[in-house]
């Protein structure tokens, strides 16, 4: 892009995972930057970069319309500052299993802080409606440029830079409540206890009005019928005023946001109850008070209704809320997880101090049995460790002196000291956490959809009770007064879009926590929607099939010297931290052999490395970057070829242009990479691996694997391009690989999975980041993935058929064919029975066992 | 009489809940942004 002289980062965006995305955000801001070439979309670093001049808030405003919460960054001195990932390029041009070598790995850092992001806990939001109308509340602040709510849990986050005050007010004025959340914990804890609170609230709500209203029924129907005459009048005026009393006490929430939703032309579900109550009440007034004024036929008063309507939809409020707590039992108990003290060795002594006194550097002891408190490393003793609670991974670890141990595992047999190396919020567990919950509250593209439909939904129910009341106003048979009234009100009680706003949120927190227990950490909704669709994934060799820590095998001098040989390929070796260099390094170690000293190191990446000794130059690489420099490496053919025949990497030495030897590294195939090959097989999936290393060597593992397709000799740089060519041919493509090399064909796929080793959470390139470092994590997730979108599909279905279907219905409709015109308070029952199913139906997930797990019980 | 009169009703009504929730413009938000908007 050479036009882009003058770019700089101004934008920190969220959720763009692929170039589709990056090319949704550039045709976003073409209208301001006049040409769409003109934008930098960086996927790794979640940033946009723009052309000198270019309003940013306005610009942040465009991306986030186009779905990607955007905010401009912190300060312009940022902006002038090179683009993060200019290391981060640095470091993906590695080579796999090829004989590029890196100096140093460094962690992707997460580019997204949440420094932009205003977390909410709000209340009074009950339907998809206050959704739409909390988020354009928020957005239509000064400084926000993107809004999310999440029904599942109540909260909303704000992306950009406003005051919180200013925020609160916003919402307080659309009609619900809102405070900010500073501490996560405290606000987990407050919320339980406020939910507790409420749900007993609303039961004892339920328990008066449902009283009133089934007592009315029964004295009504039993002794009176629930006509008004002249002699019953007084009595029911009387009880009139105790329903409209009852109404206010126990309902009187859905009067006041309705009240507030409609002063800022909105309306939401409250609108529909109190609508749909408070017209039952005032016309089954005006008969009582006036019963002269309207044809005797239509003297029937429905005090009942008003108070039974409210009573069910209090009843279904309070089921919902008990279920809405169950689908965040994952995250509670990743909380659960975290050591309430540590037993901490200061001056020699050992004493039990509460967790967040802990200090990085503290020496802390963990018995067998305990759980380690903080992150750090083992400095004394050796033991194993239980990590399944954070890597799914179920057998317990070996760990030793130099090991990683992290906060939550538990410690199974021997006792241990350790270093703290990371505590409080820095710990892996704090970091699976915060992830966790910014993924449940996340919206995947279905979601969208359900959100712009509810949006219009409120208003339209209000039109078509109002043609249904004309309708048998004018056509229905007597008393059509009646019937009128009863057709409006039971439209509004039933079209109430509750079930529609719960839908995609409580699935996606149920799934996400799901996948969390199988140790796989998904950034986001999208990833979580999109990872169900996958046909073709993508492995990246090295630490994705195979286990990552190659060893030497073979080892041949053209002088039958292995010893000078080692000590050279050492020499070489001893500045990089490649996997195969350490190979090299601990083989030269096992045989005693001294690295030789060479001067003028250098990686070239994807060919070897090289250096100095004695004036020439001394190289260590592969076959064809060799023969490229004029080395004839005709000798050492066969040897070669028996190790690629063997799925080993053959590295050739050369001093000058005469061939030294060559060495075979080989990596073993992880025990279980053929079986979750399978599995992915099973599932409909293709499999493509992708390596650096010679064709020989790939097919040889290829074929011991089951995988269908391989590209060879790769550069890292190519994969990537060969992510982008498989999705041009029409793959939903999943790339699999280390979030650090990998990181652009992460970001280049529909799906990037990083495999973690435990602890690296923080991988933005990827949407799905793996804890254990097993190729059966790619299966789980893709097996939660189907799953979580199937119940999505089956909530919006059931909302959209309740909906569709019982419009209709109450509207009137079988009214001609069977007379039938159903009741306003089996409108309200079914209202509540359809959220209360929907919820119900997403908790169902939290039963699903994926097929690995599901045969691991089996085989019990 | 009565008929024209629950029928214009109706009518009005049904206007109304268009104009109020499609085209009037909304003031979500804050009072402060009112003032911006009218």
């Amino acid at each position: 892009m050479s036009k882009n002289t003058e770019l700089h980062p101004l934008l920190s965006i969220s959720g763009a995972s692929c170039q589709g995305c990056a090319r949704k955000i550039r045709s976003a801001l073409e209208p301001l930057t006049g040409d769409a070439d003109r934008v930098e979309v960086n996927l790794e670093n979640q940033t946009v970069s723009l052309p000198d001049g270019i309003d940013t808030s306005e610009a942040a405003r465009a991306v986030t319309d186009a779905g990607y919460p955007a905010s401009p960054m912190a300060t312009s001195s940022d902006t002038h500052q090179p683009p993060e990932n200019d290391h981060c390029h640095a470091e993906k041009t590695q080579p796999d299993a090829d004989a590029g070598h890196k100096p140093e790995l460094k962690k992707a850092e997460s580019a997204a802080t949440d420094d932009d992001q205003i977390h909410l806990a709000v209340t009074g939001a009950t339907c998809a409606s206050c959704v739409n109308t909390i988020e354009k509340a928020l957005t239509s602040v000064e400084g926000i440029t993107g809004a999310h709510m999440n029904l599942a849990d109540n909260t909303a986050t704000a992306t950009g830079h406003a005051d919180p005050q200013t925020l609160i007010k916003a919402v307080e004025s659309s009609g619900y409540g809102a405070s900010v959340i500073e501490d996560p914990d405290e606000a987990d804890e407050n919320k339980q206890e406020q939910d507790r609170k409420h749900y007993r609230t609303l039961l004892v709500k339920m328990a008066i009005s449902l009283s009133l209203g089934l007592g009315l029924m029964i004295w009504g129907m039993g002794f009176n019928t629930m006509r008004v005459t002249a002699d019953n009048q007084i009595t029911w005026i009387t009880l009139g005023i105790l329903t409209l009393g009852v109404m206010i006490a126990t309902g009187g929430h859905f009067y006041t946001g309705a009240w507030k939703a409609f002063r800022h032309h909105n309306a939401n579900m409250d609108t529909l109850i109190a609508l749909g109550t408070g017209t039952a009440w005032v016309y089954s007034i005006v008969v009582a008070s006036v019963p002269d004024a309207l044809p005797e036929m239509a003297r029937h008063v429905y005090f009942e209704a008003s108070a039974m309507i409210i009573g069910l939809i209090n009843l279904g409020q309070a089921l919902e809320l008990r279920a809405k707590g169950k689908t965040s039992e994952a995250v509670r108990r990743l909380l659960d997880l975290r050591a309430k003290t540590a037993r901490v060795i200061r001056d020699g002594e050992e004493q039990d101090l509460p967790v967040e006194q802990v200090k990085a550097g503290d020496h802390i002891r963990v018995r067998p049995g305990e759980s380690v408190p903080v992150d750090g490393e083992i400095t004394e003793g050796s033991t194993r460790i239980d990590e399944s609670m954070l890597t799914g991974e179920p057998m317990p670890v070996s760990k030793g002196e130099g090991d990683e141990v992290s906060a939550g595992t538990l410690n199974t047999s021997g006792s241990i000291i350790y270093q703290a190396t990371r505590v409080g919020s820095d710990t892996a567990l704090a970091q699976i956490i915060r992830l966790v919950k910014k993924a449940q509250g996340s919206k995947p593209a279905i979601g969208r959809l359900a959100d712009r439909i509810s949006a219009v939904f409120v208003p339209t129910v209000m039109l078509i009770a109002v043609v249904a009341a004309l309708v048998w106003y004018n056509v229905g048979p007597e008393p059509a007064v009646v019937h009128m009234m009863v057709a409006a009100t039971t439209v509004l009680i039933i079209a109430c879009p509750c079930a529609l706003g719960l839908a995609t949120p409580m699935s996606v927190m149920v799934g996400v926590g799901k996948a969390a227990e199988y140790g796989a950490l998904i950034r986001q909704g999208d990833a979580l929607q999109t990872a169900g669709k996958l046909d073709l994934v993508i492995l990246d060799k090295t630490g994705t099939i195979t286990g990552g820590h190659p060893a030497v095998t073979r080892c041949q001098a053209t002088d039958d010297d292995t010893g000078r040989l080692l000590a050279l390929a050492a020499g070489l070796e001893q500045h990089s931290e490649h996997p195969l260099a350490e190979a090299i390094m601990a083989k030269a170690k096992a045989e005693n052999v001294s690295p030789v000293k060479v001067s003028g190191f250098e990686a070239l990446n994807g060919k070897g490395v090289s250096g100095e000794l004695d004036g020439e130059p001394l190289r260590l690489g592969n076959r064809r970057w060799l023969e490229q420099q004029g080395v004839d490496l005709a000798a050492l053919g066969k040897e070669a070829d028996t190790i690629t025949a063997e799925a080993g990497t053959p590295l050739f030495l050369a001093l000058g242009n005469t061939a030294l030897g060559v060495i075979g590294v080989a990596d073993a195939v992880k025990q279980d990479s053929e079986a979750a090959i399978r599995r992915l097989h099973d599932a409909g999936i293709r499999v493509m691996m992708v390596t650096g290393d010679v064709d020989a060597t790939a097919r040889a593992i290829a074929r011991k694997t089951g995988i269908d397709d391989y590209r060879a000799e790769v550069l890292p740089e190519d994969k990537a391009t060969i992510v982008s060519e498989m999705r041009g041919k029409g793959y939903t493509v999943a790339m699999v690989g280390d979030g650090i090399n990998d990181a652009p064909a992460l970001a280049a796929s529909d799906v990037g999975f990083a495999i973690g080793t435990g602890t690296d959470v923080a991988i933005e390139s990827a949407g799905i980041t793996l804890m254990r470092g097993s190729l059966h994590g790619v299966a789980d997730a893709i097996e939660i993935s189907r799953a979580t979108v199937r119940n999505i599909h089956q909530n919006l279905f059931g909302a959209f058929i309740y909906n569709s279907l019982g419009i209709p219905v109450a509207a009137g409709l079988l009214y001609p064919f069977w007379g039938i015109l159903m009741s306003p308070i089996l409108a309200g029952a079914a209202m509540s029975a359809s959220s209360v199913t929907v919820v119900t139906n997403a908790n169902r997930l939290r039963l699903f066992k994926t097929s690995s797990s599901a045969s691991r019980e089996g085989n019990k | 009489m009565s008929t024209f009169l629950v029928n214009a009703g109706g009518l009005v009504l049904m206007a109304a809940i268009v104009w109020w929730f499609w085209l009037s413009p909304s003031d979500d938000g804050q009072s402060d942004q009112d003032h911006n908007h009218h």
